[in-house]
């Protein structure tokens, strides 16, 4: 890409080159203007006064032999690649010219099994530009001038962009002062809404930008963009700003709570799918208005034998002071009791937002009970008893 | 590159008995060439004109005056080099003579208006955070380059490495502020001088000229001085510019497509 953009740059050299050479045979007779005798007028002449030799600075020089060295590697590696996939195609009796990514990693899986469990340290095949990172293109043409008025900072998609936002914060104080010597006020209606919304986080930023940030630089841009943001007519800045803003979509997803259904009875129902704990899974269904029946495999709360499992079933009914006012039925499989007890602990609170206000779904939230527990099992390590436990050792 | 042949170019103040106000502002006779000459030729041939690029017209020393140039620091923070500056001083404060100031101002708009003219990467300085932006805006509006944050050491002493390439450093520096802070200078200046790239920086009375190429004692705090030098040499390194373009027998840029700044906000790099 960065190699084709540059030849064409050349080419247009070339040709520059090329009309000068014609200009010159052209003699003295096409020389109609004297030229000017100092610069603060221009005049644009048929024929130049001068000529310049085509330079190329040491920097290009230098960029162009690295591009060339990079290229003749991609190239030998694409060879092998392609070389590679055909022997695979044949070992596999599929056609060499229709094979795909897909197969060649169906055909590697299959001829060289791994035992290995990061997926990534397992044996793949991929074409050579996506197995080597991309290289930068040049930041500078043939005389070596770079492209960007900050490049010598050595950060300029960066200071760019925090040039543009004093920019637009220039021009909205502006705006300001105009508008309240003609006695404006900024519309209320207008007003940027940025609840829900988060700067981008640095990570994102620097990918935007191409560029690594220090963290004080980062506090930089936040800062700026908050005073940006903060101000009365920031709404007229909306796209500038909207492009460096993320949605908060984890969070506003959890504070929708879903609308109950009714039933052929004439009941408020709720069912929530895939409650997991451990390796437990169940699906819940809270029924409104009930008795407090409580039904789990066909079973009721005997299922669970042990005094702790009923306690953490009926704990977010307890808190919500909803027992005896809803029914629950749950299906569970899989895991054991304890596991099997906290997947429908949390399918029953999941399940209750739907029919408590919104002051306790918060409590509710606080508390812990809308939270997935994401704990496994801790394997067993050799030379120990379990997964923290030591054989009993004595030394005498 | 072409460092050495400026050892000739001659100073304006030298050329020039009379008062700078008073310069003639006369075109000079320059010798039309029969054929079209290779450009390094031009180049050499002009420096011997005191003032191809009749930067005399550019200010007067009232311009200077209205922009509060003429105000320096408190006595007491003097710096001794730059005693022949100063004209007096008034309740404290020190006042620089600006006709001295104008001498210098217009020996660096003339070199810088040589350096645009033989296509010379010109990076402007400036450590004072009110005027950055300016700054900024004014060095791409010049279509030059800027840097107004933090220096990171080695950025001309080790720019192979910084920069991860073999890499052009600027030929011309301008100092709008040669302090990196009230205390300290900017590392740049020294770096400059170690790299022999020629400088030009405005020296308030706290500083030390002593490493600039073309120091220009005055005022390098108030936005006004500051947004006055920059338009100085917006207009200097235009004039050289469009010179050069107009002797190739290229058309003239557009001046105005480098004042969108926003157009080269969001470009990706990867290739």
């Amino acid at each position: 890409m960065s190699l084709r953009v540059l030849s064409l740059n050349l080419l247009k050299n070339n040709r520059n080159f090329l009309q000068n050479a014609v200009r010159n045979s052209k003699g003295p007779g096409a020389q109609a203007l004297a030229v000017a005798p100092y610069a603060t007028q221009v005049t644009v002449q048929a024929t130049p006064a001068a000529v310049q030799k085509q330079k190329v600075s040491k920097a290009m020089k230098a960029y162009l032999e690295r591009a060339k060295e990079h290229d003749d590697f991609m190239k030998t590696q694409d060879l092998e690649f392609q070389i590679g996939k055909r022997h695979l195609a044949n070992m596999m009796g599929a056609d060499a010219e229709t094979f795909t990514q897909e197969d060649i990693d169906e055909a590697i899986a299959y001829l060289f099994p791994s035992g290995l469990f990061d997926k990534r340290a397992r044996p793949a095949m991929r074409s050579p530009e996506e197995v080597f990172p991309a290289r930068k293109a040049a930041e500078f043409d043939e005389t070596g001038r770079p492209f960007h008025s900050m490049f010598y900072t050595g950060k300029p998609n960066f200071f760019q962009l925090l040039h543009d936002i004093v920019e637009e914060t220039n021009k909205l104080y502006d705006l300001e002062e105009r508008m309240l010597r003609r006695g404006n006020k900024p519309d209320e209606n207008q007003k940027l809404e940025t609840a829900g919304f988060q700067l981008l986080p640095k990570d994102q930023l620097e990918r935007v930008l191409v560029e690594h940030i220090a963290d004080i630089e980062y506090q930089n841009f936040t800062n700026a963009m908050d005073r940006l943001i903060s101000l009365p007519y920031s709404y007229k800045s909306k796209a500038f700003i909207e492009r460096y803003l993320k949605p908060l979509i984890d969070q506003s997803k959890q504070l929708e709570v879903p609308k109950p259904k009714i039933d052929e009875q004439g009941r408020q129902y709720i069912t929530t799918y895939e409650c997991l704990r451990k390796t437990a899974r169940a699906d819940v269904t809270v029924r409104l208005p009930g008795t407090g029946k409580i039904t789990i495999n066909g079973q009721d709360i005997s299922y669970f034998s042990s005094e702790e499992c009923k306690e953490q079933l009926l704990f977010p009914l307890n808190y919500s002071e909803m027992l005896g006012k809803v029914d629950v039925e749950a299906n569970v499989e899989g895991g054991g009791p304890s596991g099997q007890a906290g997947a429908i602990r949390w399918g029953i609170a999941m399940s209750l937002r739907s029919f408590v206000d919104q002051e306790m779904i918060e409590s509710m939230r606080l508390a812990g009970l809308l939270t997935r527990d994401y704990r496994r099992r801790e394997r067993k390590k050799y030379g120990q008893e379990g997964a923290r436990r030591k054989y009993t050792w004595k030394k005498r | 590159m072409f460092r050495k042949t400026f050892n000739n170019l001659p100073r304006l103040s030298q050329l020039y008995a009379v008062p700078a106000r008073l310069q003639n502002t006369q075109a000079a006779q320059a010798p039309t060439p029969a054929e079209p000459e290779d450009i390094d030729v031009i180049e050499q041939r002009i420096l011997k004109h005191p003032d191809y690029f009749q930067v005399n017209n550019l200010f007067t020393v009232r311009d200077l005056f209205n922009a509060r140039v003429h105000y320096g620091h408190k006595e007491g923070s003097l710096d001794d080099r730059m005693r022949p500056y100063i004209y007096g001083s008034r309740l404290g404060h020190l006042i620089f003579d600006l006709d001295k100031t104008a001498s210098h101002l217009r020996d660096a708009l003339n070199f810088a208006a040589h350096i645009a003219f033989r296509d010379g990467i010109i990076l402007f300085f400036n450590r004072n955070a009110i005027n950055a932006h300016l700054v900024e805006k004014k060095a791409m509006e010049a279509g030059e380059f800027s840097h107004t944050r933090f220096w990171r050491g080695g950025i001309f002493t080790n720019a192979n490495v910084q920069f991860d390439a073999v890499t052009r450093l600027p030929d011309l520096c301008i100092f709008l502020n040669t302090q990196n802070n009230v205390m300290a200078q900017h590392t740049a200046v020294r770096d400059s001088a170690k790299m022999a790239i020629p400088t030009i920086g405005i020296v308030d009375s706290n500083c030390n000229p002593n490493l600039i190429t073309y120091p220009v004692p005055g005022n390098d705090d108030s936005p006004a001085a500051v947004e006055l030098y920059c338009n100085l040499f917006k207009e200097a390194i235009w004039r050289g510019k469009r010179k050069r373009r107009e002797l190739l027998g290229l058309p003239p840029l557009d001046e105005t497509q480098f004042k969108s700044s926003r157009s080269r906000s969001s470009k990706g790099k990867s290739g």
